[in-house]
Parts: C-alpha cells; structure tokens; sequence
C-alpha cells in the first residue's frame, strides 16, 4: 500500500513533465520519416487491409457479423490492439530505453511506463476517431453505446501502464526477457478474440482461457459499443475475469518495483 | 547545532554491489536468494559533511568510488547501508551527457532538461540565450545530439548545469575534455555561482591542477575508502604522492619480478 501510494504521489508530482515527456516520445517516433505522422494511421492501416483481405477475399470467411460487414467488426476490435501490441513491447522496453532519466538524473522511474503510455494512447485517440468516421460514414451513427467507450480505454490503459511498469522493471534485469516478449506478442494476438469471436467458441475451457486474456476483453469491450450494443455489466463473468488477471499484474508490478527500484540504476 | 548549514550529509554510508556471472544469474537472483555472487563493496563507511557554499574536489584513482558517491548524493543510485542527507536543488553533471536525449537537437535538450527540473517554458525561454552563448557550439545547437563530439556535449550539459540556478552542482570529470578557453570560462562562471549565489559545488577529478582552480576542500579516497579530507593544496599534494608512490611501487615489483625470473632462468642455462 505503501508502495502504491508513493508510486501515485511521483506522478502527481510529474505530472507536468509526465505530458512533456509522452509529447517528446510522440515527436521522437515519427520526426524524420517523410510520411511523418501519417506513420500513425498508415501502419495500422494496412494490417487492417491485410488482415481483411486475408479473410474476406482469400479465405472467403469475411461474412457479416449481426448484421455489420467482416470490415466493420474487424476494425471494431482490432482498434485498441495497436495501442496493446505497442504497449506490450515499448512497454517492456520503456526503462531500458529512457535510461538517461535513469542513471543521469534524479527522477521517478515508475513514471517512464505512464509517459510511454499516454503517448501510445495519443496515437489510439486518433486512430479511433477515424474508426469513428468510418462507423458514421456507413450509416451507424454514434449511439448511446459510445458513453462506455471510455471506460474500456481506462481498463485498457490502467492495465497495459501496470504491465509496463513491471514488464519495464524486469526487462532492465534481462535482455532475455524483452526477447521472449517481444515473441510472444503475436501468440497473444491469435489467441486473443480480436480475429474471431472467443464467446462463440464452443469448448468451455478454451473460451475460458481465451476470456481470461485481456486482449480479448478489451476487444470484447470495443465491439460491445460498436457492434453487439450491450453494456459492460451484461458481458457478465468476463468483467471478473479482467479484473482477477488487472489485480494479478498490478501485484506483481508492485512487487517488482519494491524488489528491483534500488538495483535498475546499478545495471542499466 | 543547526542542520541547515549543511548542504550534504553523508553518514556511515556503504554501498555494496552484487556481481552475477551473467544476466541470467541475476535475472534468477529476483526469484530466488540462493544464487551465488560476489560482492564487490564500492564505498566503505565513509561520512562526511559539506557546508553550504563550499567548494569540494573529490579525488581518486578508477574504481576508487568517487563516481558512486556523486550519483547517491544526485539521487540517482542508493546506498546500501548509512543516510545521505541533500538539502537544495541538486544540478548534476554525470559522466559527460548530463541526460541528454540523443535524438533531439541541443535546443530541444534544453527546453526538456528544463522541463523535467520543473521550470516553466517561458522561464526555459529566458536562460536560453545564456545557454546558448555559454555553450558556444555554434549551428550545433539545432542538431541532434548524438551528432555531438564529448567536447561538445560537455559544453552543453555544462551550460545547461549552471544556468538553471543551482543549489548544489555536481560536476563529473566533464572539464577534463574541454580546451583551455573553456576551462577559463567555466572557472569564471563557478567563481560567480560560488561566489555571488552561495552555490555548494563538487567536483570529481584525476586532475589535481583543475580542481585547485576550483575548490578550497578536497576528499581523496582510494578503493572506497576516505583517505584524506582538508585543504585542497594538501589533498592534492597527498593524492599526488599516493598515485607517484603506488607507480613506484609497481615499478619496484616489476623489477623485482624481472630479477626473480632471471635467477629462475640461470640454472637452467648451465
């Protein structure tokens, strides 16, 4: 508790210097590529483009999903992946990469995951107000739906700045464990319910490990608005689900920080 | 009697490395206390206090743990065992680069070092000339900095260091790569600090020369240990004679090894 408080303090404290810091990240990603920030939205939009062609045209499974086309409902959830699948790895990267605050300056470390996430979490603001336009410009206009948007954003953004603080922390340790993230991260795609639907599965053990995945609920949660229209509470034990496996990380960040705080500038 | 005539409090402080064989080691090490290591004690129960205002050199060899001390007192490392005690705004200068981001230019550097010791943009804005003129680096200023030679980075991270209104600063080796017009010029400006803002300024060098210039106290230390803590003339004069004595003594060794091999060989010969 104490840990959490102090944690909690450091970023009130930075909190200035905690959006200067997302905003240098932002112009540091995509300052010197001629596209610039079109990078941003391009990237994603050929996986979506890919992904799409894949299923719709190749494997000819691209069918209509309660009532919206393959298009649609794949966008709807792979929306925030691009936001997870970044904070996965630059989270996990985020001490080792910022070493300077590290070992040069006095400075919180706790605060480097957040700052890396708000700045990652610019970028999905943006991408989702053109997921938005494209909703609108096929005919399903915002509804009352949207209002829990941003609810699933803070899940989202509460657990993936958690796993980057203790994926951060280890990471400063060991080069082998930013490896084995960075090869997990496409396992943790496929078997997310970003592609498919994983409440459609009909083996309950594997649709329950599939739920257990946070990836799955926050897609879940998005096509929740856009698609499937119910709200957070009707997902039923998904919720839990989320919030056993959010209690477990938030843990473990604590426990590696209390464990590792002192020893990251000795080793960096 | 008052505490707060003290700048820094440095009391029994020990800091202790643990050595792994590898990263794999140590990575298990989070897991689990058994794995093995060596421990390799960098500063050794050593205290002492520095007055508001003073100017200190800390001198030793590599590896005699003068780095370790600066970057406990920054706030930046921790000690394993004893209290350091830092009353006022610490502006360090360690190992050169002073936290340089290397993909912004040295303008953006400024604004974000700036930014990060709390000062608002418009406050940036106002000591950035001074930067500017101080660092002298001329169109280097709004190129990256990894494009920066160390002299280069030197200057910056100096003229940042003493702009932003210090306290305390704390400057390592980073003069050592300046040139002589420079060095006069940074001796000037700590002069001022010193002198017209009661600024505490440390100091850590191999070269006893530049640290007279600077400071009236110094520490020599030797394998994490404090040696000798006075006046700067005698602690330079004392750190001098400990470094002549043991390359002497290293000369005499190799000679005396020579002359061992030597006689080993002879019988040998016949």
């Amino acid at each position: 508790m104490h840990t959490t408080l102090d944690i909690l303090k450091q970023h009130v404290e930075y909190r200035g210097q905690l959006f200067k810091l997302a905003k240098s990240d932002l112009l540091k990603t995509y300052r010197g590529a001629a596209l610039g920030w079109a990078w941003a939205v391009v990237k994603p939009a050929i996986t979506i483009f890919v992904f799409w062609f894949a299923f719709s045209v190749g494997l000819r499974h691209g069918h209509s999903i309660d009532g919206y086309p393959f298009f649609l409902w794949l966008i709807a959830g792979m929306g925030p992946w691009f936001y997870m699948k970044d904070m996965i790895q630059d989270g996990a990267n985020s001490i080792r990469k910022n070493k300077h605050l590290v070992t040069k300056m006095k400075f919180p470390i706790a605060t480097i995951p957040t700052f890396i996430s708000i700045s990652k979490f610019a970028v999905h603001l943006v991408l989702m107000l053109i997921i938005i336009a494209i909703f609108i410009g096929a005919g399903h206009a915002p509804d009352i739906y949207y209002l829990q948007l941003p609810f699933y954003m803070l899940c989202m953004f509460l657990f993936f700045t958690i796993w980057g603080l203790f994926a951060g922390m280890l990471s400063c340790i060991s080069k082998d464990f930013l490896n084995l993230v960075k090869s997990v991260v496409q396992a943790l795609f496929w078997l997310s319910g970003i592609i498919y639907d994983a409440r459609t599965i009909s083996i309950v053990w594997i649709k329950t490990i599939l739920l257990f995945n946070p990836v799955t609920y926050i897609a879940n949660g998005y096509r929740n608005v856009f698609i499937d229209k119910i709200w957070f509470w009707q997902a039923g034990k998904e919720n839990l689900y989320f919030l056993i496996v959010l209690i477990v990380m938030y843990i473990l960040a604590i426990w590696a920080y209390r464990k590792l705080r002192k020893d990251i500038p000795d080793v960096l | 009697m008052d505490d707060n005539q003290y700048a820094i409090q440095i009391h029994n402080v020990t800091k202790m490395y643990k050595l792994y064989k590898n990263d794999k080691q140590r990575f298990k090490a989070i897991f689990s206390s058994k794995v093995p290591y060596t421990k390799k004690v960098a500063i050794n129960n050593v205290s002492f206090d520095i007055k508001k205002g003073e100017t200190v050199a800390l001198f030793g060899r590599n590896g005699a743990g003068k780095s370790t001390i600066l970057k406990m007192i920054t706030g930046v490392a921790f000690p394993t065992k004893g209290d350091i005690v830092v009353n006022g705004r610490v502006s360090a200068l360690l190992e050169l680069t002073a936290g340089f981001d290397l993909e912004f230019t040295g303008r953006e550097n400024i604004y974000l070092r700036g930014q990060l010791l709390g000062l608002q943009n418009d406050e940036i804005k106002k000591i950035e000339p001074e930067i500017v003129e101080f660092a002298d680096i001329g169109v280097y200023m709004d190129q990256p900095v990894r494009t920066y030679s160390s002299g280069m980075k030197a200057r910056l991270g100096f003229a940042i260091n003493v702009n932003i209104n210090p306290e305390i600063l704390i400057v390592d080796e980073a003069l050592s790569v300046g040139d002589k017009a420079f060095r006069v010029k940074c001796t000037d400006k700590i002069h001022e600090l010193v002198a017209d803002r009661g600024v505490t300024f440390l100091f850590v060098t191999h070269s006893t020369r530049t640290a007279i210039d600077f400071c009236d106290r110094g520490i020599v230390m030797k394998s994490g240990k404090m040696l000798f803590d006075g006046d700067i003339q005698e602690a330079a004069d004392y750190y001098d004679g400990m470094v002549q004595k043991e390359i002497d003594e290293k000369k005499k060794k190799k000679a005396a090894e020579k002359l061992f091999n030597q006689e080993a060989e002879k019988p040998k010969e016949k």
